[in-house]
């Protein structure tokens, strides 16, 4: 509701000039915050422009200290292997506010493109520098530089610099440069936790991260399997409130009030458009400029108490998938058991929304005293404001005992909440709201995965105490075999003790044992 | 050129044991193998010796070992521990028998414990065991291999300190030697851990007294008690081994000689009365040879302490010497006696009415007390007027 409510207040000032004043609200409130944030954004912005449009991504994102002196002072480059920009939209896609392909309804990383250009601002703010954009669409046969830079007053761009390169070698994609005030010292842990938990979310991405120490991180691509991309969709009528519905009535180019409903919504055929437009006392053939600031609040009131809408599909959401998850866990964390869940879509408040978990336990995870969480929402990871979110309430509320864990225990959960719109709880964007259908969602998700821990850990425990069994008779084996060969003549040891190995693996369901010295070490 | 063969100095009785032994034990464990290679799971059945499977036997006055067998399958987690101890024992006395040795029951605690070191394969991290940690494991499965095989250890030269002791007017062969039993001086024949290798050559004697206390049989033996009275003296200087009872056995069933035995008045000495008369619950597969069901309890009684009206028997004691010479029965002693009464074989009028005197009295006394108040009366007076009498407990 932030970004509606926020684009509505950009009218009265330029948007350039209300970030400006605002920073805090993109998360640009601190120098270390500021850095955290402008790597976070160039990365959304590298993915969007890859997986959504089935290439395989390929990130690399350098960070340096500009000079020796100053400490605080870094740049910033991305570069992906993305779809690219076409050259006349370069200027305006980082130097003018609201500019953006994706101002439309679709589950996207970010919403509206702010990020990137509120980075930018960030830094020309800071350090007085502007932006250096290097890109080539697929079929273009030129490279494009641009050095741009943001008129604040105007919201307009200013094009420092521009260089047309002939493209010989088919490479396709954007480099983005800019140079910003930041406090590594004070980012560094979260900047490598924002990476990490990327690459568990997209391991059919390979990033590579160059820090301003010189330490090169690499994040291999563990899959070739990407998610199903997500598809524009026109809004369901129960998701809309009055604001939206008012700029959707000015911006529509339909005719009648009827087709606005049956054209601009989805789940709305003509019988329901005329029963909504009858109870809420207004007429099929209106127009839809025409509509009374009362008009509107009634029609929206009316499509709200409406009991007999069809849910909104969900076909356009663009979920992970059990497989991704679960390919992207066990690369990172190298667990001993993994397991993921994608639950069937769900509704709240006409937005239809999709919850995935996964559970890492064991291996290389580090024994906590609690469960470890990773949030993600449209596939971005949030990790500020966990204590707020609702996935960490349902973790905390439930009763890991149940299901065969003991704290500390090494178990890492993760929640993934897509929807065309998530409820975010505050402007922050980093912690999920209380919404009951979300919380039960994710509640029956978690638990899903936590009964398909609990089915290993007991299978784990059976066969362990089957190797406890088979240990309790194997280490006697060359004992008895020799004590035998001893008293008996004619009889080798050695075949007492494959007889006697060959009976003990008959009665053994989960393991064999291939030869008494790998239980027998020695006799003394 | 002396000849090195140790065979040569070794008796008779003993060579021919050996051979006895060996094919028993070749015997149990050649049908072990014969099991394993035919892929069927080796299991030792062994009867169980148990105070549950002890069945006392009225007829003939002895305890015998019950028909319970419990079964030993090495493929057993809980059991495979067992098998490999009574297969590792099994085979160290089998070795011994056949380099013609004599091991003790330490030796042979000794020659089997080692270490097995063994990778646990749910953790990966190896660890350490050993075959046997103390020798009353090792002990434990000696009984079994005496039961699984139906031989007793003496019978498999495995020897043991020697403890009984017997002095009187007798000669026997012991090894190739002869002994004669009335020329001892001070000291006494030491029973030989195999009593069964013993040959009696003549005896003059005409009653056997075995005595608890290994003091009071010094005294009586320095005192000339077995010249005086034409009795063997035996002690078995507290619980009797088994070569002492097998011994005492032996003079019984081969020479018809009556046999006393002189104990503490207290529940302990009654034990080793019935021990002597009947056998002992943990070794009942052994009473059969070690039991001696007409062994008589001479003393010291109750009644002989405290006198009976009913009897119309006098005490031994006065009223003065019971006070000085009764010790006051501990919780453990009064605990003792009630699990005594409930035993089949001390389930007779004479028995509970001795018992349930101690239990009202709550008071027991030792042999020595009797010295104290004179050798002379033990010797002169107690002992013979109550074996004259018939003063005993059958």
């Amino acid at each position: 509701m932030a970004s509606e409510a926020t684009a509505e207040k950009f009218r009265a000032l330029t948007p350039s000039e209300f970030f400006y004043r605002n920073r805090e609200l993109a998360g640009f409130s601190n120098p270390a915050r500021a850095l955290y944030q402008a790597v976070r954004e160039l990365v959304e912005n590298a993915l969007d422009a890859t997986d959504p449009h089935g290439i395989h991504p390929t990130i690399k994102v350098i960070l340096q200290k500009v000079s020796a002196e100053r400490d605080n002072i870094f740049s910033i480059s991305v570069e992906d292997n993305g779809i690219g920009i076409p050259s006349a939209q370069v200027p305006r896609a980082f130097g003018q506010l609201l500019y953006s392909s994706k101002y439309v309804l679709r589950q996207t990383r970010g919403m509206f493109g702010l990020g990137a250009k509120m980075a930018v601002l960030y830094g020309q703010m800071t350090t007085g520098r502007s932006v250096e954009v290097l890109t080539s669409t697929i079929t273009a046969k030129n490279i494009y530089y641009f050095n741009i830079a943001i008129d604040v007053k105007t919201n307009t761009p200013i094009i420092h610099e521009k260089g047309v390169y002939r493209k010989n070698n088919g490479w396709h994609g954007t480099v983005v440069k800019l140079y910003l005030e930041g406090d590594w010292t004070r980012s560094k842990s979260k900047i490598y936790e924002y990476l990490k938990r990327t690459a568990i979310i997209a391991p059919y991405a390979e990033i590579v991260f160059e820090d301003p120490e010189g330490t090169i991180t690499y994040f291999e691509r563990s899959t070739r399997k990407m998610p199903p991309p997500p598809r524009e969709v026109k809004p369901h009528p129960k998701g809309v409130d009055i604001e939206m519905m008012r700029m959707m009535l000015k911006a529509t180019k339909t005719k009648t009030l009827l087709e606005f409903l049956i054209k601009e919504f989805q789940s709305v055929g003509e019988v329901t458009a005329r029963r909504l437009i009858e109870n809420a006392g207004l007429l099929p053939d209106m127009k839809p400029h025409e509509l009374s600031t009362e008009d509107v609040e009634r029609l929206v009131r009316v499509i709200k108490s409406d009991t007999k809408i069809k849910p909104p599909s969900a076909n356009h959401l663009s979920y992970v998938g059990e497989e991704i998850i679960k390919v992207g866990l066990k690369a990172i964390l190298k667990p001993e058991f993994v397991t993921a869940v994608t639950r069937k879509p769900s509704v709240y408040e006409g937005h239809a929304f999709i919850v995935e978990a996964g559970l890492a336990y064991g291996g290389e995870i580090q024994p906590e005293d609690r469960p470890v969480l990773y949030r993600y929402a449209n596939k971005i990871p949030l990790l500020y404001d966990e204590g707020a979110d609702v996935a960490r309430k349902v973790v905390d509320r439930i009763d890991w005992s149940h299901y065969g864990v003991t704290f500390p225990a090494p178990l890492v959960i993760l929640v993934h909440i897509c929807s065309t719109k998530v409820p975010y709880k505050g402007v922050g964007k980093e912690s999920v709201a209380d919404v009951p259908e979300v919380e039960h969602e994710i509640e029956l998700a978690i638990r899903e995965v936590a009964r398909r821990l609990k089915r290993y850990l007991s299978k784990k425990k059976r066969e362990r105490e089957e190797a406890e069994r088979a240990v309790a008779i194997a280490k006697y084996i060359p004992d008895v075999a020799r004590g035998l060969a001893k008293i008996v003549n004619n009889v080798r040891e050695e075949m007492i003790e494959k007889e006697l190995l060959k009976m003990l693996n008959m009665k053994l369901r989960s393991f064999k044992i291939n030869s008494v010295s790998d239980v027998v070490v020695g006799i003394e | 050129m002396r000849e090195v063969s140790t065979v040569s100095y070794m008796s008779a009785v003993d060579i021919k044991a050996r051979k006895k032994a060996l094919k028993k034990i070749e015997r149990a464990f050649s049908k072990l193998v014969k099991d394993i290679l035919s892929g069927k799971t080796p299991t030792l059945v062994i009867r169980k010796r148990t105070l549950a499977n002890t069945v006392f036997d009225a007829e003939r006055g002895l305890l015998r070992i019950g028909n319970a067998t419990l079964k030993r399958s090495f493929l057993n987690a809980g059991e495979a521990k067992k098998f490999m101890q009574t297969v590792l024992i099994a085979s160290i006395i089998h070795e011994a028998l056949k380099n013609d040795e004599y091991p003790t029951i330490r030796d042979l605690y000794y020659r089997g414990k080692h270490t097995i070191r063994f990778r646990d394969l749910a953790t990966g991290r190896v660890r350490e065991e050993n075959t046997w940690d103390e020798q009353k494991e090792s002990d434990s499965v000696i009984r079994d291999l005496e039961v699984l095989i139906d031989m007793l250890r003496e019978e498999m030269l495995i020897l043991s300190k020697e403890k009984g002791k017997v002095v009187g007017d007798m000669r026997i062969k012991s090894g190739d030697d002869i002994i004669d039993l009335s020329k001892m001086g001070h000291g006494a024949y030491s029973i030989e851990p195999t009593p069964d290798f013993i040959e009696f050559k003549d005896v003059n004697a005409e009653f056997v007294l075995v005595i608890e206390k290994d003091a009071v049989f010094q005294q009586l033996h320095r005192a000339g008690f077995w010249k005086k009275y034409k009795a063997l003296l035996i002690t078995s200087a507290g619980q009797p081994d088994r070569a002492t009872r097998r011994f005492v056995r032996r003079l019984s069933d081969e020479l018809g000689l009556p046999i006393y035995i002189l104990t503490d008045a207290d529940p302990y000495g009654w034990y080793i009365y019935s021990v002597f008369k009947v056998g002992s619950i943990t070794l009942s597969y052994e009473s059969e040879r070690l039991a001696t069901p007409s062994a008589r309890f001479l003393g010291v009684s109750m009644i002989d302490i405290f006198g009976s009206d009913k009897l119309k028997k006098k005490p031994y004691l006065t009223e003065a010497e019971r006070k000085n010479y009764i010790i006051k029965a501990t919780d453990t002693d009064i605990k003792r006696a009630k699990e005594l009464k409930s035993y089949e074989w001390f389930r007779t009028k004479r028995w509970l009415e001795e018992i349930n005197i101690f239990l009202k009295k709550k008071a027991k006394l030792e042999i020595e007390a009797l010295t104290s108040k004179g050798l002379r009366f033990l010797m002169d007076t107690y002992i013979p007027e109550k074996i004259e009498t018939g003063d005993w407990i059958a």
